[in-house]
């Protein structure tokens, strides 16, 4: 078991720079998700710290060693692809046994370790099939049982659920979450998909163009991103942004007017001045239908989505803003129609002109 | 179809276009079955044919059954000659298959290193010799290797071997090599890109594995790469093989019909030519040339079918 | 990115190899323009401009036909590959867009050519093209070359013809288009990129081939470029200027027109390997 830490991490391609300056640190046990769009880096970090990447600068550490200089298979990691990466020329007991053979494990040893594997994984009938005989769902699999029986200090996943179809990969997710429940090791996992890093984060780590916007626990990015990119990313669907103009200021609160209304707002002092443009940020599942003492926002229904047990109204306010509510199932909303939603103020965001929230730090 | 259906459904939907079908199949397939027909695969059965016959010097032909091949294998004029080109043949078909096939499979592990930068100038580049013609590569070579000239000897000087240099082309010793290596220089291009493009169709993500897996360069080649790619060479060996059983270009421009120095680089192809059109005092004979013909497409049958049947069932393809 | 050694061995054997594969090409077409004494005296030294001169070329031009041979094999390859992709593109479609009897049995008859050499069977082409009178004409190479090139047109061809999206023809066909209509409007446009690759893998032999010419074709000034070289050089063989500038003029067009189309080949090449 192992902890995994990066000081100023840097990498670049020729010009291009890919990662700047990254520092983060991963404790031993916890599950982290690095997610970002694609090509915010997330893959290259992933793959740094497995040493198939040099790094241009800073250093990496897992345990107590400094790794720069160590050959992936000297680093006590593990690693899933999210090509899952199975040797096509190989039965699933060779695959899985493969990387023993080059760690010098002895024969019974090896033969043990993929057998307990294999069972670990339901894996066991499927054990002299070539992979190209086995299922989407089963080649997964084994391509996490290869990583299990190295028995490393760290597991690295590269997107592994990208390529299963919608159901499998909520069975996947739950079977991987169990996996680390199970075995306490230290997890890396990297995905586009903002609802895997939600539920399967002990920590996420959001990178965009290269640089870590934010880290945190699942609920605190949700609750209080520090930027406009978090608070875009995190949530679906996707936080409402409104310009908005700042009022007043009085000690610890500042009125923002937006979309023809005004709410109060708890501030950090000094983060905001009276006239300065800044963007609101609410999210859809926080609009109330009606609500006292809250702003109202009225609109055009553009768009009406039933999914059941709740409904998107999409409509367009009198600013010019589109805005997507979260309304009940039932709901009597029609295109073309008017609806209001409510917002109340203790869940709105204010982002200044740089994009970064206002709002007091929580604890 | 009962009568119902079809007076309830526009007849002239269904039943004509099927028939028109197969009018467009004839009109499509007619040109290329019958050139293909009449000018390769007609050729070839009749060529068989003909090597049942034996003609004399009236032109007049009769059936001989086997007797031509009885010769060819027996007849201390003909066996001698026979069995020679092709035991040169297979020499000449093991260097390419060791050099040639290795150095191509060495170049292609270069050149799929990735990241690379210039590789797509050394695939051109090498490749080059390939596209020009194996007699235009013969003389090339016949210059460069001639003592006169004395490119060959003064740059085997100049890296200190000056004492190797002999005249490869003329002994006897020697010349097979020569014009086998010659022609390796030539298509090693081949094997190269075929071997490359297979390596290139390997996922990175297989190497990373194996890297993560503990396996260094070597055992990285070894164990995924090399089984990998082996249906291609696979592929390249019969192509290989049907390519040199088939050879004569280069052989004919460098040392003639005769493939001197007496006969040692005489291949199945010089000696078909020769049977065919007759050197020196010798008459050319059709059917004797037929029976030479039939016999190296009996040889690469066999190789084929070796390949078909022994090799290439067991080569898993892996599709990734 | 800091090199690392590994890499400059690599490229020190690469350049190496590329220095071996092209400088006896490179040899023969700097002495191509230099006077006997260089050839001899400095084989390796560029032409300067004392060395300079162009008497091979005049020899080769006042003692044989080179133009005629340039024409000749010019005519052979380019009406061959025409023929080739024309009927090898209809075939193609055929036998990859219809399903019908024998269509299995017809592929396996025409991938025969592939494997087998068209070249064993020219005891009994030679003597077609005697009876069909025929010999020392350029319409007999191109009939054999079209024989032998359609088997591996067809394949490459038949592969690229799936790829076309299924809908595309089906779409015309809702519209009333003609069978006909489709492969010549439709299909011939779509696959242009195959047929760059078939041409390069036609041509090359084409251009390239003795044997035919030798036995079809040899006289009657219907020599092709390959084979009235390899004359010429057997009838001047210690005129060194000479032999050397007709080598050069065999290489040139073909050097300029690998480095044109390239790309194409290796697309063709590598495409055809994965297979």
């Amino acid at each position: 078991m192992a902890e995994v830490s990066l000081h100023g991490v840097a990498k670049s391609f020729g010009a291009t720079e890919i990662l700047r300056d990254i520092n983060l640190s991963v404790d031993d046990g916890e599950f982290v998700v690095f997610v970002g769009p694609s090509g915010c880096g997330k893959s290259t970090l992933l793959r740094i710290i497995a040493g198939l990447e040099t790094v241009s600068g800073g250093e990496i550490r897992i345990g107590s060693q400094r790794v720069n200089e160590l050959p992936p298979a000297d680093r006590k990691i593990a690693m899933v692809f999210q090509s899952y990466a199975l040797y096509p020329h190989m039965n699933v007991y060779k695959n899985m046994a493969f990387g023993l053979k080059f760690a010098k494990t002895d024969k019974a040893e090896a033969d043990r370790r993929v057998r307990q594997a294999a069972e670990i994984l339901k894996l066991t009938p499927l054990l002299d099939r070539k992979p190209r005989e086995l299922s989407g769902g089963q080649r997964q699999r084994v391509a996490i049982g290869r990583a299990i029986v190295r028995n490393p200090s760290v597991f690295l996943f590269d997107e592994p659920l990208s390529n299963l179809d919608a159901a499998l990969r909520v069975n996947t997710r739950l079977e991987i979450a169990k996996l680390h429940r199970d075995l306490g090791a230290t997890m890396i996992y990297v995905t586009h998909d903002q609802v895997e890093a939600m539920t399967l984060a002990s920590k996420i780590v959001v990178l965009n163009q290269g640089r870590i916007e934010q880290v945190g626990a699942p609920l605190e990015l949700y609750r209080s991103p520090r930027n406009l990119f978090v608070a875009g990313f995190i949530g679906s669907p996707r936080m409402n942004f409104i310009k908005g103009q700042v009022l007043r200021v009085s000690e610890e609160q500042a009125i923002i007017g937006f979309a023809g209304t005004e709410a109060a707002v708890d501030v950090r002092p000094g983060s905001v001045k009276p006239g300065d443009h800044v963007t609101v940020g609410i999210r859809p599942e926080h609009m109330e239908v009606e609500g006292a003492g809250s702003a109202p926002l009225r609109g055009t229904i553009d768009a009406v989505e039933q999914l059941g047990e709740s409904s998107y109204v999409y409509m367009r306010l009198a600013s010019g803003d589109d805005v997507i509510v979260r309304a009940p199932g039932e709901t009597e909303a029609t295109p073309g129609g008017t609806y209001t939603a409510h917002v109340p103020s203790r869940a709105l965001h204010v982002f200044d002109a740089a994009g970064l929230s206002v709002l007091p730090e929580r604890s | 179809m009962t009568d119902i259906t079809a007076s309830s459904v526009p007849v002239t939907d269904v039943v004509p276009t099927r028939s028109r079908f197969s009018i467009h199949i004839a009109v499509f397939l007619a040109p290329a079955l019958a050139i293909y027909t009449l000018f390769s695969i007609y050729p070839l059965i009749d060529t068989i044919r003909l090597s049942l016959y034996a003609g004399d010097e009236t032109g007049a032909r009769s059936f001989v059954g086997l007797q031509n091949f009885y010769t060819l294998l027996t007849d201390p004029n003909w066996s001698g000659q026979f069995w020679n080109a092709f035991s040169n043949n297979l020499i000449f078909f093991a260097i390419h298959m060791v050099v040639q096939n290795g150095i191509g499979l060495g170049l292609a592990m270069l050149l799929s290193l990735p990241r690379l930068t210039g590789g797509s100038v050394y695939r051109t580049l090498i490749f080059l010799p390939t596209m020009l013609s194996v007699v235009i590569i013969g003389f090339i070579w016949q210059l460069m290797l001639n003592p006169l000239w004395g490119i060959a000897p003064s740059l085997l000087k100049a890296a200190g071997l000056g004492s190797l240099f002999g005249p490869w082309l003329g002994q006897e010793s020697t010349a097979l090599l020569t014009v086998s290596l010659i022609s390796v220089w030539q298509f090693v291009g081949i094997p190269m890109m075929l071997i490359y493009a297979a390596l290139l169709n390997i996922p990175d993500d297989l190497l990373d594995a194996a890297t993560v897996d503990g396996a260094g360069p070597f055992s990285v080649f070894w164990f995924v790469r090399l089984p990998l790619i082996l249906p291609t060479l696979g592929v390249v060996s019969v192509l290989t093989f049907v390519a040199n059983f088939n050879a004569f270009d280069l052989i004919y421009a460098i040392k003639g019909a005769l493939a001197g120095p007496n006969f040692s680089t005489d291949i199945l192809g010089t000696f078909f030519y020769r049977t065919f059109f007759g050197f020196q005092l010798q008459v050319g004979s059709p059917t004797m040339g037929a029976a030479v013909a039939t016999a190296m497409l009996i040889i690469i049958l066999i190789g084929v079918l070796i390949y078909l049947f022994g090799v290439q069932r067991k080569l898993q393809r892996h599709s990734f | 990115m800091t090199i690392r050694p590994g890499r400059i061995a690599v490229h020190i054997a690469l350049i190496l190899y590329t220095i071996l594969a092209l400088g006896p090409i490179f040899l023969i077409l700097i002495n191509a323009f230099k006077t006997r004494r260089a050839i001899f005296a400095d084989p390796l030294g560029l032409p300067n401009g004392q060395t300079w001169t162009t008497i091979g070329f005049d020899r080769v031009f006042a003692n044989s036909d080179f133009g005629l041979y340039f024409f000749n094999s010019l005519t052979v390859t380019v009406v061959s590959l025409v023929l080739i992709v024309l009927i090898g593109a209809m075939a193609a479609w055929a036998l990859t867009e219809y399903r019908f009897r024998g269509n299995t049995l017809l592929s396996l008859y025409l991938a025969i050519g592939i494997m087998v050499p068209i070249r064993l069977g020219s005891v009994s082409i030679l003597r077609m093209m005697v009876e069909l009178n025929l010999v020392n004409t350029l319409t007999a190479l191109i009939l054999v070359y079209v024989a032998q090139g359609l088997p591996l047109a067809i394949l490459i061809l038949g592969e690229f013809i799936q790829q076309i999206p299924k809908d595309l023809r089906d779409a015309a066909r809702c519209d009333g288009v003609s069978e006909y209509r489709i492969f010549f409007s439709i299909i011939l446009p779509l696959i242009s990129p195959a047929i760059a690759t078939v041409a390069v893998f036609t041509m090359v032999p084409v251009w390239n081939d003795l044997w035919f010419p030798l036995i079809l074709a040899p006289g009657d000034g219907k020599q092709t470029i390959t084979l009235g070289v390899q004359q010429f050089i057997g009838q001047y063989v210690t005129d060194w200027n000479a032999v050397l500038a007709s080598l050069t003029l065999a290489i040139a067009p073909v050097l300029v027109l690998y480095l044109l189309f390239s790309r194409y080949l290796v697309r063709g090449l590598t495409a055809g390997a994965v297979k």
